[in-house]
């Protein structure tokens, strides 16, 4: 099942000598589930590609379509509801909300939401990524890799269609970022999430289901990562 | 539904991040708060007064109760009390009253007063007590005292003569010794003076009324309060009615008549609260408004900047341009909470300091504080209202944020990211890094916050220089143009508040032999007021000219008509007519002629009295007479009443036939001709003080000679120099507590007139320019403050790259003093561009208001604002400096 297909997608900043093509033609198809990391040099427009996912910034042409929706058929109000909603965001700086502790952090588009959070869920979810002890802490107070764990937790929690992570490792040293990783992988899997990964690192792309290169706005190349399943048993 | 149920969350992430930003919430609890301190002292004052002038009415209408209902036996009084609509009800029994000299000018009542009606009655004793029941005690004002030249003394004899049945054809005198049990202050503006009695004498001086029916000897009067004053009319007469009576037909059966007091009707408020008056108040309610947009505007709108990326980064998880909205909101909210209530507590202070200074010119005679709870939801409302419209746009900046923005914010942890901010640097050093370009091009990095931190000091500025402006601009010389030159002015009460119409208002010989037997009087003089029947003869235009202005023109021609006509087609008219002695004549202004021949009787010579208009300048349309005109004035000895149709004379005018015209017209009477020797104005303050009649002035000795009268109006004189405070202090006790009737006017109480106004202004713009100037500076402070926090990181990359501590301070105190010098640039710019404009305006207003330019303000304030723009940089860089570059450049990373 489809849950995330782009048609034709292309954005251009600027205008005449200084047009800039970030995009220029993004098709791009993702299964529900599926585990999609995207590489691209800096400049290549892998960010720019995933703010268009996410609903951040609006093409010059083409459409998003999230779980059989145009997202940019919606107006602003609506696509900030839809957002939060239906994707889960996953920041390099971990973008947690530095007066709220731990929890209210991982609860709070629930909350924007008016819901109330799926408290067993949301439990599963803590004990899965090991925040159980650090629940009442400030993000300050937390290490990068403890931060961007309660990113996870905060993008899974809301239970939506797709989870986008922009560099989820970048801050963090390769041990760590093997660790936050494998949480991404193990959570996205029991929780069945599909994510859509942002990253210029070769050996963290190969961690995902299926890997597509970016270059000058374009798709230029898509291949499978094949792997024996008890390989990602052993991971687990 | 998602409404309700996400509040919660919105709530705890505002007070959160409230709790964060601390800085912010001082300056903006203290923007509010003086913000409120405006508004509470504006509507302390307006009420103040409005509750004041309430005051005056109820001392004029004689009591504070809401109604009364009069004519009463005692037996009914206890009746009608009970009533439930009856808040409280207190009882009051009518004696009698003196006639005889010395009370034949004044109102005094005696009569019995219970207990807590005294109060009501303005007759509380500030010395001694109200009289004991079973003796022969009795208190009263200080007035009555005087009038019976009795020391205030208690235990003081005196004997007392009083009507009873003073109302009925038969009145019986009665005399009666007493003994003062206690006294109260003269109040000029209640009209009635109260003798009080204790219950048992006055029930034994009733017995001695005949029992007329119409004696209101012996009658009750029961006054009372209801739960509010709306109404009141109507509560009266549901008591009435509540007790099987009525009060709406006195011919009816058990008709009982009511008073409602006046002073509380909406319509003598109201008139209180003329057009200028709205207007002013109006204009300083839109200055407040502005006055806290601008600061508590820049506060939030600054805050919001700096916490962009928290807003952005909120946005981005999902939290729409709405809740960022009421986030926002919710921290102005919380912080009024804090905000007004210090600032009603410290306005209400201030407005009571200040009531006090503007009251002094108003002609009140008593300043009530005024504790109304509408002043203080007013002044809440108003403020909550100012926050809100302040924090409208940064609001909408933080709810419009964009999420890409935001995340690019984040990326690498970089804060500089401000286009502008970078350029300036490149620029800065490639012109060889010259401070104060640099400091020039930051305040251009936030044109937004350097342009309302200017207007808001700007602001403060302008009203100093305007307030500066106007007071000096009250013209003393101007002011006293209208003044005749002389030292004191001596006359009845009533002339002076422009009522000399009789023989009631003269000053009696025994009055001026007490002032003449002072020592110091140099050149005096008498000015004798018409006080009997005098016609002149003018032509019928003249006649229309001079009445148009009251009167229509159907009315006009009906008065022609019935103008008793002479010879010429002239028409009799009123005259006002001054007799002068030499020193009176020599304050006149000859504008043609000569003044000498009115000295001697045997020219019949007389002087034209031209009007001035407010600039002294004369009104050449305002006489008919022109120099060497003769004038024919008539004496009337006897006038007779005629029916029109028929002429046929009334003999008896208690027969008159009301369904029949009739007129009057001067049956004996003398003609006298006169010969117009000068045309003249007469300064204001010794002459009539109103309009009507055309005037003429006469010497003193033909004036007396051919009236037949010698009423003094005035006495005008002037006294030595060393004399002058002495004759001034001795005139002051005179007219208060010896004559209380005659009152007096001084070159002095001009001056101190004048003085107060001008204090009043200067007091007020000043208090106001004070509080906008502390917004001002706050604003300033709030705005270097920040601005040096936000770039941290910035300036300890500055540090890092070879820039000296000592080069980056003078950086920001170029900074600051931009801030400062623009602020005054620009006031010096609308004071030149604007004082014109708004002096003419006054002039227009105060015509002995003189403009005249000056920056005295500006230059006097350029110090305080150079050490502000030095200080508070320097200060605020002190508190940044004492960490190490590198953990500045670290802190700012995370």
């Amino acid at each position: 099942m489809t849950i995330l297909e782009t048609k034709s997608l292309r954005k251009i900043y600027g205008s005449g000598e200084a047009e800039v093509h970030a995009l220029d033609g993004v098709d791009l198809t993702v299964e529900k589930g599926e585990f999609l990391a995207v590489v691209g040099t800096s400049g290549s427009g892998k960010s720019t590609l995933l703010h268009m996912l996410g609903g951040l910034d609006r093409p010059t042409s083409g459409s998003v379509i999230v779980d059989g929706k145009d997202i940019f058929s919606l107006k602003d109000e609506a696509l900030t509801i839809f957002r939060r909603r239906k994707i889960g965001f996953v920041f390099q700086n971990y973008n947690l909300v530095p007066v709220l502790n731990v929890f209210e952090n991982i609860v709070l588009p629930i909350q924007l939401d008016g819901r109330q959070p799926d408290r067993a869920y949301v439990d599963q979810i803590i004990e899965t990524l090991g925040l159980e002890n650090k629940l009442r802490n400030l993000p300050n107070n937390l290490s990068g890799g403890q931060q961007q764990r309660v990113a996870i937790a905060r993008a899974l929690a809301a239970k939506p269609a797709i989870i986008l992570a922009d560099e989820p490792t970048g801050n963090l040293d390769s041990q760590t970022s093997q660790d936050v990783m494998g949480l991404l992988k193990v959570t996205s899997q029991k929780f069945a999430q599909t994510i859509v990964m942002i990253t210029h690192n070769e050996e963290i792309s190969q961690m995902a289901d299926r890997v597509i290169r970016i270059e000058d706005g374009r798709i230029r190349s898509s291949h499978e990562i094949v792997r024996k399943p008890e390989q990602d048993g052993e991971r687990g | 539904m998602i409404k309700v149920a996400n509040k919660g969350c919105i709530r705890r992430l505002g007070f959160r991040s409230m709790k964060a930003a601390r800085t912010r919430n001082i300056v903006a609890v203290l923007a509010i708060a003086l913000t409120t301190v405006l508004f509470t002292s504006l509507f302390t004052i307006a009420s103040s007064i409005n509750y004041s002038f309430q005051q005056q009415n109820f001392r004029q209408a004689g009591s504070d109760m809401h109604g009364s209902v009069k004519d009463l036996t005692w037996e009914q009084v206890e009746e009608l009390r009970t009533d439930p609509l009856i808040q409280e009800g207190v009882a009051r029994m009518f004696l009698g009253m003196p006639s005889e000299p010395p009370f034949n000018k004044s109102h005094v009542e005696v009569s019995y007063l219970e207990p807590a009606a005294a109060p009501h009655y303005f007759c509380t004793p500030v010395e001694g007590a109200l009289p004991r029941e079973g003796t022969n005690e009795a208190a009263m004002d200080t007035h009555v005292l005087a009038l019976l030249g009795v020391e205030p003394e208690i235990g003081a004899e005196f004997t007392l003569t009083f009507n009873v049945d003073d109302n009925t054809g038969t009145p019986i005198p009665v005399t009666r010794t007493f003994i003062l049990s206690g006294w109260w202050e003269y109040d000029s503006a209640i009209v009635a003076n109260h003798v009080v009695l204790p219950r048992s004498a006055a029930e034994e001086i009733c017995a001695l009324s005949s029992g007329d029916p119409y004696s209101l000897t012996g009658k009750w009067s029961l006054d009372v309060m209801f739960k509010n004053a709306m109404n009141i009319e109507e509560n009266l007469y549901q008591v009435l009615e509540n007790h099987g009576y009525q009060g709406r037909d006195f011919q009816a059966e058990n008709y009982l008549d009511i008073g409602v007091n006046w002073g509380y009707s909406g319509a003598q408020l109201s008139q209180n609260f003329d057009i200028t008056t709205l207007i002013a108040i109006v204009v300083l309610l839109l200055l407040i408004i502005f006055t806290g947009y601008l600061i508590i505007y820049n506060v939030f709108q600054i805050s919001v900047t700096n916490d962009i990326r928290f807003y952005g980064l909120l946005k981005t998880i999902g939290t729409t341009g709405k809740q960022l909205k009421r986030i926002v909101r919710q921290q102005a909210l919380l912080l009024s909470l804090i905000g007004i209530p210090i600032g009603l507590l410290l306005g209400f202070v201030t407005g009571n300091k200040l009531t006090p200074v503007i009251m002094a010119q108003l002609s009140y005679t008593h300043t009530f504080v005024s504790f109304n709870p509408l002043i203080f939801i007013g002044a809440a409302l108003f403020a909550l209202v100012t926050v809100f419209l302040s924090c409208a746009r940064p609001g909408r900046m933080a709810a419009k944020v964009s999420p890409v923005e935001a995340v690019r914010y984040t990326e690498g942890g970089k804060t500089g990211r401000k286009k502008s901010g970078g350029r300036t640097q490149a620029h800065g050093v490639s012109s060889g890094a010259s401070l104060p370009k640099m400091a020039w091009a930051n305040l251009g990095r936030s044109k937004g916050k350097t342009i309302v931190t200017v207007i808001s000091l700007t602001l403060a500025v302008v009203l100093a220089t305007m307030t500066y402006t106007f007071a000096n601009g009250f013209d003393m010389v101007k002011y006293l143009q209208t003044k005749a030159n002389v030292d004191f002015i001596l006359g009845d009460a009533a002339y002076f508040q422009s009522n000399f119409y009789s023989k009631d208002e003269e000053v009696p010989e025994s009055v001026l032999s007490d002032v003449t037997a002072r020592n110091g009087i140099e050149e005096n003089g008498r000015i004798y007021g018409k006080v009997s029947d005098i016609e002149q003869f003018v032509s019928e235009e003249w006649f229309r000219t001079a009445w148009s202005a009251w009167n229509s023109p159907e009315i006009l021609d009906l008065m022609v008509e019935q103008a008793q006509k002479v010879g010429d087609g002239l028409l009799a008219d009123r005259v006002g007519l001054y007799g002068m002695e030499d020193f009176p004549l020599s304050l006149l202004t000859v504008l043609d002629g000569d003044l000498a021949p009115l000295s001697d009787p045997t020219q019949n010579a007389i002087a034209a009295v031209y009007l001035t208009d407010d600039y002294n300048a004369s009104i050449w349309g305002s006489h008919w007479a022109k120099l060497g005109d003769k004038v024919t004035l008539r004496y009337v000895s006897q006038r007779e009443y005629y029916y029109t149709d028929t002429g046929e004379i009334i003999e008896d005018l208690n027969q008159i036939d009301p369904n029949r015209n009739y007129n009057a017209r001067a049956a004996v009477y003398e003609d006298k001709e006169y010969t117009v020797c000068a045309l003249v104005n007469i300064p204001h303050s010794i002459s009539y003080r109103y309009w009507g009649a055309d005037q003429f002035v006469m010497g003193a000795e033909q004036f007396k000679q051919d009236s037949g009268t010698e009423s003094v109006m005035t006495y005008i004189f002037n006294t030595t120099d060393e004399a002058e405070a002495d004759m001034e202090s001795f005139l002051a006790e005179y007219t208060e507590n010896v004559q209380p009737l005659y009152d007096y006017e001084s070159r002095a109480s001009y001056v101190a007139e004048f003085e107060g106004f001008k204090g009043m202004f200067a007091t007020m713009g000043g208090a106001l320019s004070l509080i906008i100037g502390l917004v001002g500076i706050l604003n300033f402070i709030n705005a270097v403050l920040t601005g040096i926090l936000t770039r941290k990181r910035e300036l300890a990359v500055l540090q890092s790259v070879g820039m000296t501590g000592k080069q980056l301070k003078s950086m920001l105190v170029y900074e600051g003093l931009y801030y400062t010098i623009l602020a005054l640039l620009v006031s010096l710019v609308m004071t030149v561009c604007l004082g014109p404009l708004l002096g003419n305006a006054v002039s227009g207003v105060f015509w002995f208001f003189s403009y005249r330019f000056t920056i005295v303000p500006i230059i006097m304030i350029l110090p305080v604002f150079v050490a502000l723009g030095v200080l508070v940089p320097l200060w605020t860089y002190r508190s940044v400096a004492k960490r190490t570059i590198v953990e500045r450049l670290r802190e700012a990373e995370a």
